[in-house]
């Protein structure tokens, strides 16, 4: 352990999980490469595209351009944190199989937690383009976006929030 | 790419923080939300041997009126500046600057000090203080100095902050009656940094400009009042305003990847004439 190393203990997925490792270090490389929760992708480094969304205590956040060490002692959801306890698809999931909403699938992590945030949080229903607008942070290369909405409008509609 | 290590140190107090800044003798830099900060350390535009984080530190968070004014604490989030009901009665130019930056992941952690420290030319909430006429009161811990945001934003990324010095509280004089806002901007893709932004408060009396502020970002090193068109557009209605602003003057906007100078000079009027416009309208209906 060198000097500037910090224990850091987060609630991952339900699970209490505790690494000691570099203060320097992203929340999403110590997911991935410390706690070996490699759902969150790293895509751009700097915020922009989503991929790395985790959500913290409930809200989302690019778990790329946060330290672990800012948020020990936090309660952090990935998008497999979506799934039922016996692993299976959890609602939302299966609403985006469903609808083919995932094509490479580097994005589904994030958009999956972007979509389960905003359906969760909504004030009333939200059309298309509301979707599309809190979508915004979250970047897709393959799928136009036109099935992601429709998943996400899908689960609105079957009042199905996670 | 991966950041290159540096030591983490967290204060609980901003006094604290300031002591560690002074130990450190500028190889250290404070971390709030880390919205701007940690892509630049992710990217490898930064290189720090310390970041002291003040996200934790108690009492310098949240929205207070005051007789005339918005106490604003530095680590309020660019969300609580969105949603916060004091600042839509009191400065509402100042919850839609909010809204323009990043998505709403950025805005759940970034902070209207962090923003202002770090003093992107570019940036919504410097050009939303500027044009309100805010002023930072800044600490080092023992002593507190007040200054006002034209002066405190100096340069491209630089600030008068001392080497030791902390932003604590930004007051925003609240919208007085009779005035409207309006707040405009063109990105090339939702959430980035401005090409260019404007913003504006006018004092409108029978339809007409009393009084105005106009403050454009993204075209001078920092975010600048333009107050040879406040002058020009003294007496204008919403139907004259465009034919009184001429091209934009005293402005030196760069080209770069995402736009040329002349574009954002372009953009730089277009704009003007959007934000008070829409100041017009709000200030005949206030």
């Amino acid at each position: 352990m060198s000097a500037t190393d910090i224990t850091v203990t987060l609630t991952v997925n339900g699970t209490p999980t505790t690494r000691t490792t570099g203060g320097h270090v992203s929340l999403l490389r110590w997911l991935r490469d410390v706690a070996d929760v490699t759902d969150p992708k790293y895509g751009c480094g700097e915020g922009v595209c989503g991929a790395c969304t985790v959500l913290v205590d409930g809200e989302p956040a690019s778990a790329c351009i946060v330290l672990a060490a800012q948020v020990d002692g936090a309660t952090v959801t990935t998008a497999a944190g979506l799934c039922e306890p016996d692993g299976s698809l959890g609602p939302l999931q299966e609403r985006f199989h469903e609808h083919h909403a995932a094509q490479c699938g580097f994005c589904t992590p994030g958009m999956l937690l972007c979509a389960h945030a905003m359906l969760r949080d909504a004030d009333g229903p939200m059309s298309r383009d509301d979707i599309r607008e809190q979508l915004h942070g979250n970047l897709c290369r393959c799928t136009g976006y036109t099935d992601i909405v429709d998943a996400i409008e899908d689960a609105q509609a079957r009042g199905i929030t996670r | 790419m991966f950041v290159k290590p540096f030591r983490y140190e967290r204060a609980d107090s901003l006094a604290g923080a300031a002591a560690m800044l002074r130990e450190a003798g500028g190889s250290a830099k404070v971390l709030a939300g880390g919205q701007s900060l940690l892509p630049m350390m992710n990217l490898g535009v930064l290189d720090l041997e310390t970041l002291i984080d003040v996200s934790h530190v108690e009492g310098a968070r949240g929205v207070a009126r005051e007789d005339g004014y918005l106490s604003i604490g530095a680590l309020t989030t660019h969300g609580e500046l969105e949603r916060d009901p004091a600042i839509a009665a009191g400065q509402p130019l100042v919850a839609a600057a909010a809204r323009w930056i990043g998505s709403s992941r950025i805005r759940a952690r970034g902070t209207l000090g962090g923003s202002l420290a770090h003093s992107d030319p570019a940036a919504e909430l410097p050009l939303a203080m500027v044009v309100t006429g805010a002023t930072y009161d800044l600490t080092d811990g023992a002593a507190i100095r007040t200054v006002a945001a034209t002066d405190f934003h100096e340069s491209y990324f630089t600030t008068v902050l001392g080497e030791d010095e902390l932003l604590e509280r930004i007051r925003v004089p609240v919208l007085g009656p009779g005035w409207g806002w309006g707040f405009a901007e063109v990105s090339r893709r939702r959430g980035d940094f401005a090409l260019c932004a404007a913003a504006a408060l006018v004092r409108v009396a029978d339809g007409r400009i009393v009084e105005s502020r106009l403050g454009l970002a993204g075209v001078s090193e920092r975010p600048m009042r333009m107050g040879a068109v406040e002058i020009a557009v003294e007496g204008a209605d919403a139907a004259s305003l465009a034919e009184r602003i001429a091209p934009i003057e005293g402005i030196d906007p760069v080209s770069d990847v995402s736009a040329t100078g002349e574009h954002r000079r372009h953009l730089a009027r277009v704009l003007a004439v959007r934000a008070l416009t829409d100041a017009v309208a709000r200030g005949a209906a206030a």
